[in-house]
């Protein structure tokens, strides 16, 4: 998977708001932007962990009574 | 000494003998609120009047013989998170405002059917979304946070204006607040207590727990808090034992794991040598202390945002829309970049929780807790936005805050946190006990073991 760093501004920042259904002003977007992009860099962190076939820690429980 | 001073413990052995009556005691209480409240801001409201009543309905079921254990008749703060029945539940945020539920949350259902007496409800950082608490100031030093989210409990408890505070711990939001606050928090094992009628803040590392001035006062409000709630699908079906039954056992041959990565990494060297002196404490008990080192330890704050940020962005999808300017702008903030975490990087963050907990699995062959500081430093000074490390690193305060904390919500195992020393200008500093799966009592062993061989446990702030 590409390392490549995520840029979240302009268009495409505006895009994504939109895709979320999240009402940003371009104002607001300037200040969230670069939260998402520390966000995303953060999450980055978790590149060199090879998953492999390593399920999600979830909780479901298909049971009806419990 | 003012009966307000004295622990759980001591409190309800006077209440026991009939030398104390809960009226006086809570009278107590309410007084000590009026003197600090001012300086410290630790309730979002204050019960006064119920509290009263609940004394009286207590003193009286006393003196009838019908004495309901340890935690009759004791005060009680309690997060605003959680909600109580018609008291105002805020989660200290406008977007609660005049929030009045109609039942309690199951936490303090359990606690006021052990006859525990309400004083009020304790500020929280805003939806417990941050480490800081800015509502309330720090006992022990009134120009510093008492940390968070659960910072009013711990501030109340350090101040002396109740003997248990109920928090809730997501990232450390229990274990930071008791550090900067020289108090002892446990963070029990995830789903070892009901969280139904508690906001979440992030359904899958959320867990509900006490604050106390000293670890058997922990264990006894564990005993009432713990087990399942067939309404709370996370709550564990798992034997509940009594928590303090094996609390003076001591710790003779215990394995006690010392990381050698990550938890001393930027860490002042007060703390490091605080804790570092409480394990030769430990050792000089009986203890074997082992070298250890974390798995996984670069992926955990990454899967831990990971999964806090969309998770809490999900619940308050609806109010953010609607109401998003009357959130705090740093919780605001948070939760419009968590609306943007792609599914995928969660799921990723999921994935990554499995490996760690595995990982930690396996490094718990060979230890029976993992000791190591509760958070980096002592507690700062309000206003502080980045803390500087050697090397010219800084790093934002809540990240600072929650880096040695969040472990344990990711693996979900039971940490305790108590005061193990104090710094040069005489601010508490906090050491976590990291048990297994729920080991509380282990963990709540090796606590009551430091406690008994140290004084630095259970003292009140200089107020």
């Amino acid at each position: 998977m590409s390392s490549a760093p995520r840029p979240f501004s302009g268009e495409a920042a505006a895009h994504a708001a939109r895709a979320a259904r999240l009402p940003l002003s371009p104002e607001r977007l300037e200040i969230v932007g670069p939260t998402v992009e520390l966000v995303y860099a953060l999450i980055d962190l978790m590149d060199p962990v090879r998953l492999g076939e390593t399920p999600p820690a979830t909780a479901f429980d298909p049971r009806w009574s419990r | 000494m003012e009966p307000y001073a004295l622990s759980l413990g001591a409190a309800a052995a006077e209440i026991a003998a009939r030398r104390l009556s809960p009226v006086e005691l809570v009278d107590s209480v309410l007084r000590r609120i009026d003197a600090t409240e001012g300086a410290i801001d630790a309730f979002a409201c204050v019960t006064a009047d119920l509290a009263r009543a609940a004394a009286r309905r207590a003193e009286e079921e006393i003196a009838a013989g019908r004495h309901r254990g340890p935690l009759h008749g004791i005060p009680l703060g309690v997060k605003d998170l959680c909600d109580t029945a018609g008291v105002p539940t805020t989660s200290s945020s406008k977007v609660r405002e005049g929030n009045v539920p109609d039942r309690d949350s199951v936490v303090v259902e359990h606690l006021l059917a052990a006859g525990m007496v309400m004083v009020g409800k304790t500020h929280t950082h805003e939806f417990a979304y941050g480490a800081i608490t800015p509502t309330t100031r720090n006992p022990w030093d009134v120009r510093r946070i008492p940390g968070g989210s659960s910072g009013g409990s711990a501030a109340a408890l350090a101040a002396g204006t109740c003997m248990v505070g109920v928090g809730t711990d997501t990232g450390g939001s229990i274990r930071i607040p008791a550090a900067l606050c020289g108090t002892v928090g446990l963070k029990p094992t995830y789903g070892r207590s009901s969280k139904r009628g508690i906001a979440p803040l992030s359904w899958s590392l959320d867990h509900v727990g006490p604050l106390a001035r000293n670890v058997r006062d922990c264990a006894l409000v564990l005993n009432a808090i713990a087990g399942a709630d067939p309404l709370d699908p996370s709550t564990l079906h798992a034997p509940v034992p009594d928590h303090t039954a094996g609390l003076d056992g001591g710790i003779a041959g215990l394995r006690v794991g010392v990381p050698v990565n990550h938890f001393f990494d930027h860490v002042s060297d007060d703390v490091a040598a605080a804790v570092r002196g409480a394990a030769s404490v430990l050792e000089g008990l009986g203890a074997r202390l082992q070298e250890v080192t974390i798995p996984h330890a670069d992926a955990m704050m990454a899967a831990g945002w990971a999964i806090i940020l969309p998770e809490a962005s999900a619940y308050h999808q609806e109010a953010l829309r609607e109401r998003g300017d009357l959130y705090a702008p740093d919780v605001r903030l948070f939760l419009e970049a968590g609306e943007l975490v792609l599914a995928t990087d969660y799921l990723r963050a999921l994935r990554v929780r499995t490996l760690i907990q595995q990982g930690w699995a396996e490094m718990f062959a060979d230890i029976d807790v993992l000791i190591a500081p509760t958070v980096p430093l002592a507690a700062p000074v309000v206003g502080t936005a980045m803390i500087p490390w050697p090397g010219g690193v800084t790093e934002d305060i809540t990240q600072a805050l929650v880096r040695l904390t969040l472990p344990a919500n990711l693996t979900g195992l039971p940490s305790l946190s108590l005061a193990v020393g104090f710094d040069a200008g005489g601010l508490p500093l906090g050491m976590q006990v990291i048990g297994r799966p729920l080991d509380e009592a282990t963990v709540l062993r090796v606590g009551q073991a430091y406690e008994c061989a140290s004084d630095t446990v259970g003292r009140l702030a200089p107020l």
